[in-house]
């Protein structure tokens, strides 16, 4: 399949200011692209935008070859987008939430109900599918969210900060679901503050800044846009963000 | 306020106390939608109020035995509900609200902290008890009856004692159950206070006694004693214008928000040391198979999840439930023996506009009311789809409760009841429909606030199910 998992084309967005602009992006099956950039750069909006969220005024969203503006509903179909505040209902139970995303996804009872068993147990929910997520941490509200994400087989997973607040373990956890999702050939893109976890875990690293995609490729490759090969993403990092605001 | 503090020292308990009032203010302030708005209708009411003084300037308000049980049957009620305000407030303070970490992490002793907290509660009770009576009562008192002036002191009497018998069952509840509980107790009694006063008043005024209820009421105190002699007499002579009554009413009010001071500071330190605990969840019992959670087909997915949201809100349903007992009094002259409209017209009319509030109701929850509409929006679902689910959801839901008169009916008339079934299915899916056609994305708990932002869709619904009810009690009464 030569298809890219997300191709973004000219993509711009403005609300009182450009937040996007012309931005063009692309993500292979199998590959776990991070897109990094100072607050506000437009790293939300961007995959705002890719899930059919946010309306862009021009360009392309393109998941597995489907016109996601055209026929949205196709594109949602191998989508999974994970927030950073997760998406859950407080009242109701992990076991419950994941019956309610699987019926979304018009997943059939018989092929939902062991993956949410297996989804639970992987993440160490099992013994709460019963609880309600209202009294939850915000690590386990993201297990749950994770798990919601991933019964539908996405195979397009979009994930904005999903380690925020998350401890130690939880977050190799999650790390951990990203890295087994590439390697089963889906592809994941994910945004970070956390520059560590892009220098690890990312196959590729995108920087934004302003709306616009400043540099691509891989941390040697970012390194040698920095300007020296023995940089630390951080250094390359703040490098490269410093430079349109010197220009 | 903010000036006062400054003269204040510092983290002494008239400092703390000030903040606590500063802050319940300026909440009082937001909830009511701004000074303007709100100093216009204090305004508008003083003016009633000076109006209603000068019209009983001569007329003499003497502190007799059965004043006294008046003033006594109101202290009890509107102590009633000072209580479960101070429950609520309480809840807030201990449970919800940001700055206890900060003032118990500084170097002052958690019962001044706690009394402090109490007198922010006590504000709270009093801004909006005052704002009720204060514009009658004191232009009466200025304008010939000085004695009124013992009114305010009872008032805050009145508030000091709920405060303290607020935070103490608030303190119990969550020893015994937990915070939640707490808030939805409170919330419940609350509610069943109103309607159950809101209710008496109604039927006592559309009853064969009519006038002559209320004062039943107070003869019936006044034959038992109640209110007119001992204790139970000092707030009536308090408010008329006794000063040994004045000073005894509020000498023991405050002696008992001392107390509760001294007596709950512990418990208060305690309860909210174990806050974090109390807050984290319960765990349910995992119950064996998870294959029960599943559902085929989208719409049977949103009803699963609509009716297990409104199970787990207790809260909220009785606020529905709450709305359709308001609409009660528009049946009561159904049963007026003879002299109001016939009956099964009547029960017609009646259903059919229950029945379109309450679809009105659980449609603005399942339609307007999502928490995570993200989730909806990013599913392979049309949004039509999803939103024919919720509404069919919400009529479902509706429909045991709507079909009961139209059953009633079919006991007396079969055909009245056809009639009355297909205006109720009429009645509730037009409601339905205006919530779908302007919803406005709102959050759950916000609904009971829900008609300010959409003042016009309740209206239109109202109007629409009651000309459906018309409509529904004509055809009722042509068929019977």
């Amino acid at each position: 399949m030569n298809e890219a998992a997300l191709e973004i084309r000219g993509l711009s967005k403005s609300f009182d200011k450009r937040v996007v602009d012309n931005l063009d992006l692309k993500v292979a099956p199998g590959e776990l692209y991070a897109l990094l950039g100072p607050n506000g750069a437009g790293k939300t909006t961007t995959l705002r935008m890719a899930v059919g969220l946010t309306r862009p005024e021009s360009g392309d969203v393109r998941i597995f070859g489907i016109d996601a503006l055209a026929d949205p509903l196709a594109a949602k179909k191998l989508t999974a987008w994970l927030p950073d505040e997760p998406m859950l209902y407080d009242k109701l139970t992990p076991a419950e939430y994941l019956g309610f995303v699987a019926g979304l996804w018009r997943i059939s009872p018989g092929e939902a109900a062991p993956e949410a068993e297996r989804l639970l147990r992987w993440l160490e929910l099992w013994d709460e599918r019963d609880t309600p997520c209202e009294g939850f941490s915000r690590g386990m509200k993201q297990k749950v969210a994770l798990a919601g994400a991933l019964i539908h087989r996405p195979r397009l997973l979009i994930l904005d900060e999903p380690l925020t607040g998350l401890d130690a373990n939880m977050a190799r956890a999650v790390k951990d679901a990203l890295r087994a999702q590439v390697d089963e050939g889906a592809g994941v893109i994910v945004t970070t503050h956390i520059l560590e976890v892009a220098e690890r875990l990312a196959d590729r690293i995108g920087i934004i800044a302003q709306g616009k995609l400043l540099a691509e490729g891989t941390l040697a490759e970012l390194r040698a846009q920095a300007g020296s090969d023995d940089l630390t993403l951080e250094d390359a990092f703040i490098r490269l963000t410093r430079a349109p605001e010197a220009q | 306020m903010t000036r006062l503090m400054h003269r204040l020292t510092p983290g002494g308990f008239l400092w703390l106390m000030v903040n606590e009032v500063r802050l319940a203010t300026r909440a009082a302030r937001q909830r009511r939608g701004g000074n303007i708005i709100w100093g216009l209708l204090i305004t508008v009411y003083t003016a009633v109020g000076f109006m209603l003084a000068s019209s009983v300037i001569d007329v003499p308000i003497t502190p007799a035995p059965f004043a006294f049980v008046i003033v006594f049957a109101v202290c009890v009620l509107a102590m009633s509900f000072m209580t479960t305000q101070a429950m609520l407030r309480s809840q807030d303070t201990l449970y919800q609200s940001g700055d206890l970490d900060l003032l118990l992490t500084a170097p002052l002793p958690p019962r001044r902290v706690l009394l402090a907290k109490l007198c922010g509660v006590v504000a709270n009770i009093i801004m909006v008890f005052a704002a009720f009576t204060l514009p009658v009562a004191l232009p009466v008192a200025l304008l010939g009856h000085p004695g009124l002036f013992g009114i305010p002191l009872v008032l805050l009497a009145l508030a000091l004692v709920s405060a303290c018998l607020g935070l103490a069952i608030t303190l119990f509840i969550v020893r015994v159950a937990s915070p939640r509980t707490a808030r939805t107790i409170a919330q419940i009694v609350g509610a069943f206070l109103a309607a159950g006063v809101f209710l008496a008043s109604q039927f006592l005024s559309a009853g064969p006694g009519r006038g002559s209820a209320g004062r039943a009421v107070l003869g019936w105190l006044v034959h038992h004693d109640y209110g007119s002699h001992g204790f139970a007499a000092l707030p009536g002579q308090a408010a008329l214008g006794s000063l040994p009554a004045m000073v005894a009413v509020l000498g023991g009010a405050m002696l008992i928000f001392a107390g509760a001071g001294a007596l709950l500071g512990r418990a208060f330190l305690i309860s909210y040391q174990n806050a974090p605990a109390r807050l984290t969840r319960r765990r349910g019992r995992a119950k064996g198979s998870i294959a029960r959670h599943f559902r085929q087909g989208l719409f049977a997915t949103m009803f699963a999840k609509e009716t297990r949201l409104l199970r787990r809100d207790p809260q909220l349903a009785f606020t529905i439930v709450l709305r359709l007992i308001y609409l009660l009094p528009i049946a009561l002259p159904a049963f007026t023996h003879g002299r109001g409209p016939p009956l099964l017209p009547a029960l017609a009319f009646f259903g059919v506009l229950i029945a379109g509030q309450l679809a009105g109701s659980l449609a603005w929850l399942t339609v307007s009311a999502e928490d995570s509409p993200d989730l909806i929006a990013v599913a392979p679902v049309e949004k039509q789809a999803a939103q024919r689910a919720k509404l069919a959801a919400a009529l479902l839901i509706a429909a045991p409760f709507a079909i009961v008169l139209p059953v009633a009916i079919a006991l007396e008339n079969p055909r009245a009841a056809i009639i009355a079934l297909a205006m109720t299915l009429a009645s509730a899916l037009a409601a339905g429909l205006v919530e779908l056609k302007f919803q406005r994305p709102a959050k759950r708990r916000a609904f009971g606030n829900r008609r300010e932002g959409s003042f016009l869709v309740g209206v239109l619904t109202f109007l629409m199910t009651g000309l459906l009810g018309l409509g529904a009690g004509y055809l009722v009464w042509l068929a019977g």
